[in-house]
């Protein structure tokens, strides 16, 4: 093979395997699979000059031979966890180690990934909505403490989803969850709904808990990954003091209002 | 008994809502019932809510790591959901709730006991993750 189009292949192998990293990252994966993933898909390819250094927002890739160097850096920013692209890219890199699929066709097969679509707007209002009156429930809550859990957590997912996650920061974010949260409760409290404030606060206010962070952060970690474990920890710590510092903020103001009759 | 009924709903529309595919919803909701069930009959049996809540963790991470082999699919789409009804979200709440109430005796204890919790959870997967692949299956590659 000639150098040049041997340079050339080298890089769309690289190019192909940071586009599976990215998506992997992006989308909730540990460290360590975004790794393994980009290596495997390098190594089937017939590249084994491909290094990687992946941080939980960003991956750095160098390769190539003498004919053609590759190095690259993405930033990539935290977003939504998206588990169906991560399993999507898991059985991708099975695929391709198997295989079972050209260069050509992974490349053309992460993009369909890459644009498939999430799930729509109602659909996780609804699931929110749903689970926090199931944890309503779970945490001590009676049914009626559901139902205005049910209510709160729509509404909650509404602001999450159209003013919280494209707008503001982590912490404002979960700070305004929380006081959303609150609010709501406090105001259908007062308009007789549900027994028990506190029940229905706890249920509505886990669809902020930051879940996605704190197991990734703990199995990178586990894995050595220190610097992206640390960090996911850390962000996951902020969420959490955010939904406490919110649900605060409305309970003081709220109980100094009203005498605190409701609490 | 309806609270685990409650877990299962629960885990379930996390998972949902953490766009895990349609085919792994049933696991991810037994997962996380059954997380929370050994939690319930473990407090019951006289272990503190810290202990119960690291078995637990235990039992989530094992059946997300047997259930990602079986499924053949990563088993971060089974803990994060399953693991749900153990995170100590309550605790946050009634930590804020004590603070502005002012009796910061009870403040400390329950802040203090929400963080015990995330520690026995920590504690729980990053022991089932030190488990070698070959234990869960014996010739499909660790996932």
């Amino acid at each position: 093979m000639p150098a040049d189009s041997q340079a050339q292949r080298e890089q769309q192998v690289l190019e192909t395997a940071m586009e599976a990293g990215h998506i992997l990252l992006e989308n909730g994966a540990e460290i360590s699979r975004v790794e393994e993933t980009m290596e495997r898909i390098t190594r089937h390819f017939g590249v084994d000059s491909g290094d990687f250094f992946v941080l939980s927002n960003g991956i750095f890739t160098t390769g190539g031979s003498a004919s053609g160097r590759f190095a690259r850096v993405e930033h990539i920013p935290v977003h939504g966890a998206q588990m169906d692209r991560v399993v999507a890219v898991n059985q991708l890199s099975r695929e391709v180690e198997a295989g079972k699929l050209t260069l050509e066709e992974t490349a053309a097969r992460l993009k369909e990934i890459r644009r498939s679509p999430g799930k729509r707007f109602g659909v996780q209002v609804l699931a929110s909505a749903v689970g926090s009156a199931a944890f309503c429930v779970l945490f001590g809550g009676s049914l009626r403490d559901a139902q205005a859990a049910f209510i709160a957590g729509l509404l909650l997912y509404c602001y999450v989803l159209r003013l919280s996650a494209p707008h503001l920061s982590k912490l404002v974010g979960s700070m305004g969850g929380g006081s959303l949260v609150s609010l709501v409760c406090v105001l259908l409290r007062t308009a007789g709904m549900g027994d028990s404030l506190s029940y229905m606060i706890i249920g509505s206010i886990i669809p902020l808990v930051p879940g996605v962070a704190f197991v990734n952060g703990i199995r990178d970690i586990a894995d050595g990954d220190y610097i992206s474990g640390a960090v996911r920890m850390l962000d996951a710590l902020l969420v959490f003091f955010g939904v406490a510092i919110g649900v605060g903020f409305v309970l003081t103001v709220s109980s100094r209002l009203g005498g605190g009759a409701w609490l | 008994m309806h609270t685990v009924a409650a877990a299962f709903i629960g885990t379930v529309a996390f998972a949902l809502l953490f766009g895990v595919p349609r085919r792994y919803y049933f696991g991810c909701g037994f997962i996380g019932a059954a997380g929370w069930l050994a939690y319930l009959v473990l407090e019951a049996a006289g272990l503190t809510a810290t202990e119960a809540t690291f078995f637990a963790a235990l039992l989530v991470a094992l059946l997300s790591r047997f259930a990602a082999v079986w499924q053949k699919c990563p088993s971060t789409v089974f803990l994060i959901a399953g693991i749900f009804p153990l995170v100590p979200g309550a605790g946050i709440y009634w930590t804020s709730y004590h603070l502005v109430m002012g009796e910061l005796a009870s403040a400390l204890s329950t802040g203090f006991a929400a963080a015990k919790t995330a520690v026995a959870i920590v504690l729980g997967i990053i022991l089932v993750f030190e488990i070698p692949g070959r234990f869960f299956h014996p010739r499909i590659r660790q996932m």
